[in-house]
């Protein structure tokens, strides 16, 4: 028996010895993985975050890229982010990276860090930020203009002068504004799906009501006229809707707002506008509305269904897919995702006009929700990292686009482009046309998504609905409360 | 009488033995991992916070000094604060009684002499391990007004269930029962302080006629007071601090109608939503505060309720 005793320096020394050797096998390797292959889009089975610019997105089941350290990558390598996404929109960038390379000879990008774990992505973006160690470019789901105005992003407009698809002129304006702060520019609108209203075919002529889009009403009297005629109760349970004037969340409301010639915030002034006469005046028409159409009580409308596209938070199935919505606004991305769920033979027949407009509106009106493509501060590769960007919006959007049909705002985009699941569903033509509709609808996006203080705006709209729709208090009341409160809390970060 | 001027011994100091140094040495080393992670990790951000707390800072800008103004807007600007405060405070005079008084109610159970009871320990243990977020999901599905199993349950006694997590008026009483999910670890707690309590005090009670009831309440929950209050200290601090279920419900707006925008969920979003996190720390150290008062109210209040045996009291 070896009865030769470990003293307690040689045991510490073991120690340490073995932790090092342990701690260097369970090290990350160095190489990234290697990429996979984006495949067809399928059903949509990711819901789009609350309150972050990013759609359902077709979650086809393309090969798990594998998982990836934060930051891993290769030293020459360009490092690219995205907040998240399916497995065929996460696997599509490394296609397009490819892509990149090979067009860019010299230059590469490190495999895609799709999401940030169990972490929030914007926690640890600007945690990498603060660090000044962040990836050379990313995608990012929280406007520009909040970012930049906290010096978390770097200005590109010398880097759009010169590049081959990002120049001002080919964005359009209500899109590119909200990147834009104080004069300068903090990102690309690479991907930005326009709203518009969709309106149930069958339900129409039934009724004998002409589907033309040219003949869908142009005013909100009109539509409001119009929805009364689908509206279904039985008893005190509502069965079919014309329009749900309730439904358009905070984001809507921005365009609802323009649709009134109003807006909720000036970026021009640095003031917000919430309580201005167009918007009061739009609260007022909308609650009016429910109460006449829908008998008032929001609570007993949320309870009675789904009202809208996707299976809801509490399993319900929406009402869009079983035929019993008349009209509803909601984006380009419902159009492909719609058919996640099973469509009724009464709810197949579909298509889209442009928005009505409000009783102090001017003109129609559309808005958007985008991913960003920006450029952190301090970024090792910034002239690298804004060509990745640049390229993605001109071409490697393409390859998103066949992963996941996010509608492409660049102006030089191929009008090639059309969501598979449309054409499969309802024909080319049909898929074309519509496309063309809601890439039209970039012309007349209005400025959202500017505001500094952008979160907390989209906060306080939500509480403006809900308390004004719940009776709680006026519209004039809530737009004001609203309006003190944005306006202080932009304040506080201009003065910083 | 004169009076001596007494000078006291100098005390020498005992120079230590090479060995002991070698020893603290030692011990120092073992000890240094996780000294480090408590100061790193745990010591600098609490100090780094109740700084932070003084100034205006965004994470990726350098913090600006302002004093109390975070303090000062707390009370007097920020309208979210008093929903939040009372929405906390609603969930935590309800959530902490019930959720005691169903832990001791399963520990109860779970003490009797029944065939198979280490499988209903397990088993009531078990949502314990599952993790919040997962039961926020369970439980909005349970509680989904047309076709829920809670509401399909009250339909069949005739009563029609309510909207819970639709309506705000049921919300927050949805979130209390959501908490009952994890009284398993609790009950463990009580059961372990049941099984403490001498079978010769309630054998001696039985003989001298001392009812179920009597034994219960004179013997029982004195005994147990001790537990009672580990457990009520430890559930006013983690309710509190609720935070994944009401967002996983209820969003960063505390939908609906923020009923169920808790102080945690509005320190939250404000960080990381705002991007304030000098408001966000001032907010921390508000609720550190608050709670390390309601922690010492509650020992105060011991002298009057807790029984410690070895102490007499």
């Amino acid at each position: 028996m070896n009865n030769k005793r470990l003293n307690r320096r040689a045991f510490l020394m073991t120690g340490a010895a073995s932790g090092l050797a342990l701690l260097a096998a369970c090290a990350p390797p160095a190489a990234p993985a290697a990429p996979a292959a984006p495949a067809e889009p399928a059903k949509a089975t990711e819901a789009p975050k609350a309150a972050e610019p990013t759609k359902a997105p077709d979650a086809a089941p393309a090969a798990p890229a594998a998982p990836r350290t934060i930051g891993e990558n290769e030293a020459d390598a360009i490092t690219f982010w995205t907040p998240g996404g399916s497995a065929a929109y996460c696997a599509g960038f490394d296609v397009i990276s490819k892509q990149f390379a090979e067009a860019n000879p010299g230059m590469k990008v490190g495999g895609v860090q799709c999401g940030a774990g169990d972490q929030q992505f914007l926690e640890v973006f600007l945690a990498r930020v603060a660090a000044g160690n962040p990836p050379d470019v990313s995608i990012i789901w929280d406007s520009p203009v909040s970012l930049a105005a906290r010096g978390a992003l770097e200005p590109i407009d010398d880097l759009m002068k010169g590049s081959k698809y990002s120049a001002v002129e080919n964005w359009p304006a209500g899109l590119l504004s909200s990147c834009q702060y104080q004069g300068k520019t903090y990102g690309l609108p690479v991907a930005a799906g326009t709203y518009g209203m969709y309106f149930n075919e069958t339900l129409f002529e039934k009724k004998g009501i002409s589907t033309k889009r040219e003949d869908f009403p142009k005013t909100w009297a009109d539509l409001r006229k119009l929805s009364k005629e689908f509206t279904v109760w039985n008893g005190d349970k509502l069965e079919q809707t014309g329009f749900a004037p309730w439904a358009p969340d905070m984001v809507q409301m921005n365009i609802f707002a323009a649709l009134n010639g109003g807006q909720f915030y000036d970026s021009a002034a640095n003031k917000f506008t919430m309580d201005s006469a167009q918007n009061i005046e739009m609260m007022q028409f909308f609650l009016d509305w429910i109460n006449e159409e829908y008998k008032g009580d929001l609570t007993a409308l949320l309870n009675s269904a789904n009202w809208g596209f996707y299976t809801d938070g509490n399993g319900r199935p929406p009402m869009w897919q079983a035929g019993k919505m008349a009209m509803q606004s909601d984006g380009f991305w419902v159009s492909g995702d719609m058919y996640g769920v099973e469509l009724k033979p009464e709810a197949q027949k579909w298509n889209v006009a442009q928005y009505p407009v409000g009783p102090s509106g001017k003109g129609t009106k559309s808005g958007y929700w985008p991913n960003w493509m920006v450029v952190p501060k301090g970024a090792k590769k910034r002239d690298d990292g804004f060509k990745y960007a640049d390229y993605i919006a001109g071409k490697g959007i393409e390859v998103w686009f066949s992963a996941v049909p996010d509608l492409p705002a660049n102006k030089l985009v191929s009008t090639d482009l059309l969501p598979k699941k449309v054409v499969e569903m309802r024909g080319e033509a049909f898929a074309k046309d519509v496309m063309t509709f809601f890439r039209g609808q970039l012309d007349v996006a209005t400025p959202m998504w500017n505001s500094p203080v952008q979160n907390f705006a989209n906060d306080q709209i939500t509480r403006v609905l809900e308390q004004v729709y719940t009776k709680k208090t006026t519209p004039k009341d809530a737009l004001a409360a609203a309006q003190v409160a944005c306006q202080t809390e932009l304040e506080k970060v201009l003065k910083a | 009488m004169a009076v001596q001027a007494i000078t006291p011994p100098a005390v020498k100091r005992r120079k230590m033995s090479e060995m002991r140094r070698r020893e603290a040495v030692a011990g120092l080393v073992f000890v240094l991992p996780w000294l480090l992670s408590l100061i790193i990790f745990t010591a600098y951000p609490v100090l780094a916070s109740l700084y932070y707390s003084f100034t205006e800072y965004a994470i990726t800008q350098a913090p600006r000094w302002i004093g109390l103004d975070n303090y000062v807007n707390m009370f007097t600007q920020d309208t979210a604060m008093s929903t939040a405060v009372y929405n906390t405070l609603y969930y935590t005079f309800l959530s902490v009684p019930v959720s005691l008084l169903s832990s001791l109610l399963i520990a109860l159970v779970l003490n009797l002499n029944v065939k198979g009871i280490g499988l209903y320990r397990t088993l009531f243990y078990l949502p314990s391990l599952a993790p919040p977020v997962a039961g926020a999901i369970i439980f909005i599905i349970m509680f989904y007004p047309d076709g829920g199993l809670v509401n399909g349950v009250l339909q069949f006694f005739g009563i029609k269930g309510p909207s819970w997590f639709l309506d705000w008026r049921y919300a927050k009483i949805g979130l209390i029962i959501l908490s009952l999910w994890g009284v398993g670890s609790s009950s463990l707690i009580f059961l372990a302080g049941l099984k403490d309590i001498p079978a010769e005090l309630k054998e001696a009670a039985s003989i001298d006629g001392a009812t179920a009831w009597q034994r219960f309440w004179s013997i029982t929950i004195p005994l147990l007071t001790p537990v009672i209050l580990y457990n009520l200290v430890m559930g006013v601090i983690g309710s509190f601090q609720i935070l994944s279920a009401a967002i996983v419900i209820g969003g960063t707006t505390g939908k609906p109608q923020e009923s169920l925008l808790m102080y945690m969920v509005h320190l939250y979003r404000t960080a990381f939503r705002y991007f304030n996190m000098g408001y966000a720390s001032a907010m921390a150290v508000v609720l550190f505060v608050v709670i390390l008062v309601a922690t010492l109210l509650i020992f105060r209040s011991t002298r009057s309720w807790v029984f410690y045996e070895s102490e007499g009291r």
